[in-house]
C-alpha cells in the first residue's frame, strides 16, 4: 500500500520543435556507434587463441591426484573425498598397500567429471592433501564413459599441472599425526567461546538461567 | 454474337447459379464437391463460348483462359468458402487474376491500380478485421452456413447475365492502346506532341481522365474527402470528462508536484 | 542463339545474373549485418567459419588456423537451415501457413525487374536495355508489388494460430497501410518532377543536362521516402511486427528452419530491391557523381565496360544503404506503437502533402525542374512544420487522459 504523500507525479520536460524531430538525437546517437564500429577496440577474447589471464592457484577446475616425492600415488584410500563429495562422483577401491609407510592405497580410482559439481570438498576433506582441484577448465570428450577419469588419468593431470601448481603440502605422505590442530578446529573452537559468552538477547538458544540449551545443529552432532 | 448463342450463355449462367448454389456453404448436407464440378464446368463452357465468338485477338492466348478460369473459380470459392480468412485470400486471387487479364489488354495501369487499391490496401484491411474478430482453428458457427443463399444467387446471376447479354452484343471493344487514342482523338483536346508510339497507356488513361472526365474525377475526390473528414469525426474518441466536467479536486494536500527537471 | 540477340533474349540472362547477384548480396548482407551488430558493440562478429573451409585446414601449420574473416558463414547458415527439421505444428492451419513463407519470398523476388541497372548496351550494334522489363508503369509496379509484401506476414501471423503471431501480424498489417501513404505521396514529387512513371525515363532525365538528381531537388521527400523504406521492409525502429521483447518472434514465431528462411530471405531481399528503388529515384540510379559529366557515365556511353561500370556504381549505391539500415538499426531503438501511428499520420503525411504542394506549384509555374525554387520549397516546409510543430500540445496518451490533472503549487516555482 502506497501512502498517498509519497506519491510524486513528474511532469515530462516541454520539448522544443526541433527536438522533436529527433534528427539531432539520431545523428548523435549514429555519430556514437559510427565511433564503436570503427574506432574502438574490440573487447572479445579470442578464445583457444588468446586466453584470460586468471589464478591458476585458487581455480576450481579439474582434479588431479598427487604423487609424493617417489613418485607413487600420494592418495591413502581413506575415503574421506567419497564420503565428503556431494555430487557422488568419487569411487575409490581400496586395497593393501604395497608400500612400507602406509597401510592402503587406491587400486582403483574414479572421477566422473560430468557429475562432479566442482565444490572443492574432497581437497577439504583430504588428509594427505592427495587430491587437489586445478586450473584446467577446458574438458572435453567424446562420451561420458570419456569423462570419467581413472587414477592414471588423475596422475597425468598431476604432471601436466605440477609445474604451474606445485603441490600444497609435499612433504605429506602417508599417516603422519603432526599433533598440532587444523585451523578448522581452531576456528570451531574460537566460535565455541563465543557463543558462551554472548548475552542472552543475541543468543536465542541460551535459557534465562545461563544454562545452554543444546541447539538443533549440536544435538545432531552430538 | 446471334440469338442461339445468347441462349446458351443465359443456360451457362443457370448452371453456374445451381452448381453456386450447392457449395455454399451449410451445417448439414453440403454438396461442395458437386457445386465445385458443376462450376467448373459452367466456367469451361463459358470460357468456350468466348473462345468461339471472340476468336480475336486473345483467342489463341492460353493464359487467357488460364486466368480467366482462375478468376471465377477462386470468385466462387469466395463466397463458398465457410472460412472468411479464406475468403479474403481468394479475393486476393480473383482481383491478381484480372490484373493479369487487363496486363494482357494492355492495360498496365489499370491492372497495377487495381492490384495497389483492392489487394494493397483494401483487402489488408479486410484481413486485419478478420484476423482481430476470429483466430485461425476455431471459427464462428455463424460463418459455416449461408443466410438466403436462394435468393441472392438468383438475383446476383439475373443482374449478371443482363449485363453478359447485353455486353456481348458490343462487338466494338478499344483491345490496345492505340485503339484507346483514337478515340480520344475525338475529343477536341490537341493530343500529343509526343508521338503515338511513345504515348504509354498510362499517359493515355491520365489525358482522358483529367481532360474528358475531369469533373467526374474532382466530384470522386471530393467524395472520397467527404467520407475522410466523415470517418474522422465518427471515429474521434471524446473524453467523457466533457460530459460530466473536470474530475473533482483531491481531497486536502495529496501528493507532491515536483518541477519538470 | 537467336533468342539471345533480342531484348527478351537479354533480358532473361540479365534477369538470372541479376537473381544470383541479389540471392548472393542477401546471403552477405546477413553476414554483414551481423558484423555490424557486432562492431558496434565493441565485438568482432562471426569471423570462424572460413570461406574455403578445406583449403583453412590444408594449410601447414605453421600458418595457424586462418579463418578468411569468417566468410563461410552465409553458407553454413543456409546449410543448417537446409538441414534443420521442418516443424508444421499441429495447432497450424496448414494450407496458408505453407503458403506464407512462399508469398513473402516470391513478392520480394519479383520488385528487382523494373529497376535500369546499367542504362543502355550496344552488343554488336544491336543496342539493349540494361532493365529485365520496360513496362509502361515501372514505377507503380513496384509500389503494387511492394504492397503485396504484407501479405506473407498477414496469412503467416494468421495461420500460425498463436496469440503472439496474430498480434505480430496485426501491427505489420496497420503500419504497413500507414507507411504507404507517405511513401505513395514522396513518389508523387518525383514522378511530378520527372513527368514519367517509367524508372529508366526518370532515370534518364537525371542524367540529362546538369546531372541533378532528384534528392536535390526534393531532399524532405527523399527522406521522407527512406524513412518509409525502413517501415516498409519492417526494420528497426519500426520492427513492431516482430519485436522480441514483447512478442516472441512476432509473425514467424511458429517457422522454422527453411520456412522461417525464407521469411528472412524475403526481408533482405525486399530490403535490397528497396534500396535500388531509392537509388534511382533519388540519387542517381547509376551516375556516380551529380552535376559532373564523367566520360564513362554518360547516357551515349554504351560499351560493355559503360555497362558494367554503371551497374557496379549503382550496386555500390546499394550497399551504401544497406550499411544505413544495419548502422540505423544497432543505433535507433524502437518505437511504441502509438509512436508509430504518430510519427506516420501526423508527421510524415503531412509533411510529404506539404513537398507535394510545392512540386505541384513547381509544375504549375513551370518551375519543377529548377533548384532556386524547389529547394526553398522544401526548406520552408521544414519550417512550416516546425513552427505547427512548436504550437502543437504534448501528445497525450489514453492513460494520462484518465489522470487528474496535475495541481501546480507556486512555491515549487511551476508555472502553470
Amino acid at each position: 500500500m502506497i501512502r498517498d504523500e509519497d506519491i510524486v507525479r513528474v511532469e515530462a520536460p516541454r520539448i522544443s520543435a526541433a527536438d522533436r524531430l529527433y534528427l539531432t538525437q539520431i545523428a548523435q546517437g549514429m555519430k556514437v556507434t559510427l565511433n564503436h564500429l570503427f574506432f574502438k577496440p574490440r573487447m572479445t577474447v579470442q578464445y583457444p587463441e588468446q586466453k584470460r589471464e586468471m589464478n591458476t592457484q585458487n581455480y576450481r577446475g579439474v582434479h588431479r591426484l598427487n604423487r609424493d616425492p617417489d613418485g607413487r600415488v600420494a592418495c591413502v584410500a581413506c575415503f574421506m573425498c567419497q564420503t565428503a563429495c556431494p555430487a557422488h562422483c568419487i569411487h575409490i577401491v581400496a586395497d593393501e598397500s604395497p608400500w612400507e609407510d602406509r597401510e592402503k592405497y587406491p587400486q582403483l580410482f574414479d572421477i566422473d567429471e560430468l557429475r562432479c559439481i566442482y565444490c572443492g570438498m574432497c581437497e577439504e576433506a583430504c588428509p594427505v592433501d592427495a587430491i587437489e582441484l586445478t586450473y584446467e577448465y577446458d574438458v572435453v570428450g567424446r562420451s561420458r564413459d570419456e569423462m570419467i577419469f581413472d587414477k592414471e588419468k588423475l596422475l597425468e593431470v598431476y604432471d601436466s599441472t605440477k609445474d604451474v601448481k606445485p603441490r600444497k603440502n609435499p612433504k605429506i605422505t602417508g599417516y603422519q599425526r603432526t599433533g598440532d590442530r587444523g585451523k578448522y578446529d581452531q576456528l570451531r573452537d574460537r566460535l565455541r567461546e563465543m557463543t558462551q559468552q554472548s548475552n542472552p538477547i543475541s543468543a536465542p538458544h541460551q535459557t534465562v538461567d545461563g544454562e545452554r540449551a543444546p541447539a538443533p545443529e549440536n544435538k545432531e552432532n552430538a | 454474337m446471334t440469338g442461339g448463342l445468347v441462349y446458351l450463355l443465359y443456360v451457362l449462367f443457370a448452371v453456374g447459379g445451381i452448381a453456386l448454389y450447392l457449395a455454399m456453404p451449410r451445417t448439414q448436407g453440403a454438396h461442395a464437391k458437386a457445386g465445385l464440378v458443376i462450376g467448373g464446368g459452367a466456367v469451361a463452357g463459358l470460357l468456350a463460348l468466348c473462345a468461339q465468338v471472340y476468336m480475336a485477338p486473345h483467342g489463341s492466348n492460353i493464359f487467357y483462359y488460364i486466368f480467366a478460369g482462375v478468376a471465377l473459380l477462386a470468385a466462387g470459392r469466395v463466397v463458398t468458402h465457410p472460412n472468411p480468412t479464406y475468403s479474403a485470400v481468394y479475393f486476393a486471387l480473383v482481383v491478381l487474376s484480372v490484373a493479369v487479364l487487363l496486363v494482357m489488354q494492355r492495360a498496365e495501369f489499370l491492372a497495377v491500380a487495381l492490384v495497389i487499391i483492392y489487394a494493397g490496401a483494401i483487402l489488408v484491411t479486410y484481413a486485419f478485421v478478420i484476423m482481430l474478430a476470429q483466430q485461425s482453428g476455431g471459427g464462428s458457427s455463424a460463418d459455416q452456413r449461408a443466410r438466403e443463399p436462394m435468393l441472392a444467387i438468383i438475383a446476383s446471376f439475373v443482374v449478371m447475365g443482363t449485363i453478359a447479354g447485353r455486353v456481348s452484343d458490343l462487338r466494338e471493344l478499344p483491345n490496345s492502346p492505340v485503339e484507346v487514342q483514337a478515340t480520344a482523338d475525338v475529343m477536341d483536346v490537341p493530343l500529343a506532341d509526343t508521338p503515338v508510339k511513345d504515348a504509354g497507356n498510362t499517359l493515355s488513361v491520365g489525358r482522358t481522365m483529367f481532360n474528358q472526365y475531369v469533373v467526374v474525377v474532382q466530384l470522386a475526390g471530393l467524395l472520397l474527402l467527404v467520407a475522410m473528414v466523415g470517418a474522422i469525426a465518427v471515429s474521434r474518441k471524446r473524453i467523457p470528462a466533457d460530459e460530466h466536467g473536470p474530475p473533482p479536486p483531491p481531497p486536502g494536500e495529496i501528493g507532491r508536484t515536483v518541477p519538470p527537471f | 542463339m537467336l533468342l539471345a540477340f533480342t531484348q527478351l533474349g537479354f533480358s532473361s540472362i540479365l534477369a538470372l545474373v541479376i537473381l544470383g547477384i541479389i540471392l548472393g548480396m542477401v546471403a552477405y548482407s546477413i553476414y554483414f549485418e551481423r558484423k555490424i551488430a557486432g562492431w558496434v558493440q565493441d565485438r568482432y562478429g562471426p569471423n570462424r567459419v572460413g570461406l574455403p573451409t578445406l583449403v583453412g585446414d590444408l594449410l601447414p601449420e605453421k600458418y595457424g588456423k586462418f579463418h578468411f574473416w569468417g566468410l563461410g558463414q552465409p553458407i553454413a547458415d543456409g546449410l543448417k537451415f537446409f538441414l534443420k527439421e521442418d516443424i508444421i505444428p499441429s495447432h497450424v492451419d496448414k494450407p496458408l501457413f505453407l503458403i506464407a513463407p512462399c508469398v513473402s519470398l516470391i513478392v520480394a523476388l519479383i520488385g528487382f525487374v523494373v529497376i535500369p541497372w546499367g542504362g543502355q548496351v550496344a552488343i554488336f550494334g544491336q543496342v539493349f536495355n540494361v532493365q529485365v522489363a520496360n513496362p509502361d508503369i515501372g514505377l507503380l509496379y513496384i509500389l503494387g508489388v511492394g504492397s503485396m509484401g504484407v501479405y506473407g506476414v498477414v496469412l503467416g501471423g494468421w495461420a500460425s494460430n498463436n496469440k503472439y503471431s496474430v498480434y505480430g501480424a496485426v501491427r505489420a498489417t496497420a503500419q504497413m497501410l500507414s507507411y504507404e501513404i507517405p511513401m505513395g505521396v514522396a513518389i508523387m514529387c518525383v514522378v511530378l518532377t520527372c513527368g514519367q512513371v517509367r524508372l529508366e525515363e526518370i532515370m534518364a532525365s537525371q542524367v540529362a543536362g546538369w546531372n541533378v538528381w532528384n534528392l536535390f531537388y526534393h531532399p524532405v521527400a527523399f527522406i521522407i521516402l527512406w524513412i518509409t523504406m525502413f517501415a516498409e521492409t519492417n526494420r528497426t525502429p519500426f520492427d513492431l511486427a516482430e519485436c522480441e521483447q514483447e512478442l516472441v518472434g512476432g509473425f514467424h514465431t511458429e517457422y522454422s528452419a527453411m520456412k522461417f528462411a525464407m521469411f528472412f530471405l524475403a526481408e533482405y531481399a525486399h530490403m535490397i530491391t528497396g534500396c535500388a528503388f531509392l537509388a534511382v529515384l533519388f540519387c542517381g540510379g547509376w551516375d556516380p557523381i551529380p552535376f559532373v559529366r564523367i566520360p564513362l557515365f554518360r547516357p551515349e556511353d554504351t560499351g560493355i565496360i559503360a555497362m558494367l561500370a554503371k551497374m557496379a556504381v549503382l550496386f555500390g549505391k546499394v550497399a551504401f544503404f544497406m550499411f544505413m539500415y544495419m548502422w540505423v538499426r544497432w543505433t535507433v531503438p524502437r518505437f511504441r506503437f502509438d509512436q508509430l501511428m504518430r510519427v506516420a499520420w501526423k508527421g510524415l503525411i503531412p509533411a510529404s502533402l506539404g513537398v507535394l504542394a510545392v512540386a505541384i506549384a513547381g509544375l504549375y509555374l513551370g518551375l519543377h525542374r529548377t533548384l532556386w525554387f524547389t529547394l526553398p520549397g522544401n526548406v520552408a516546409v521544414v519550417l512550416v512544420s516546425l513552427w505547427v510543430m512548436s504550437r502543437a500540445k504534448d501528445p497525450v496518451s489514453g492513460r494520462e487522459a484518465n489522470l487528474p490533472p496535475l495541481t501546480r503549487s507556486p512555491e515549487l516555482g511551476v508555472q502553470a
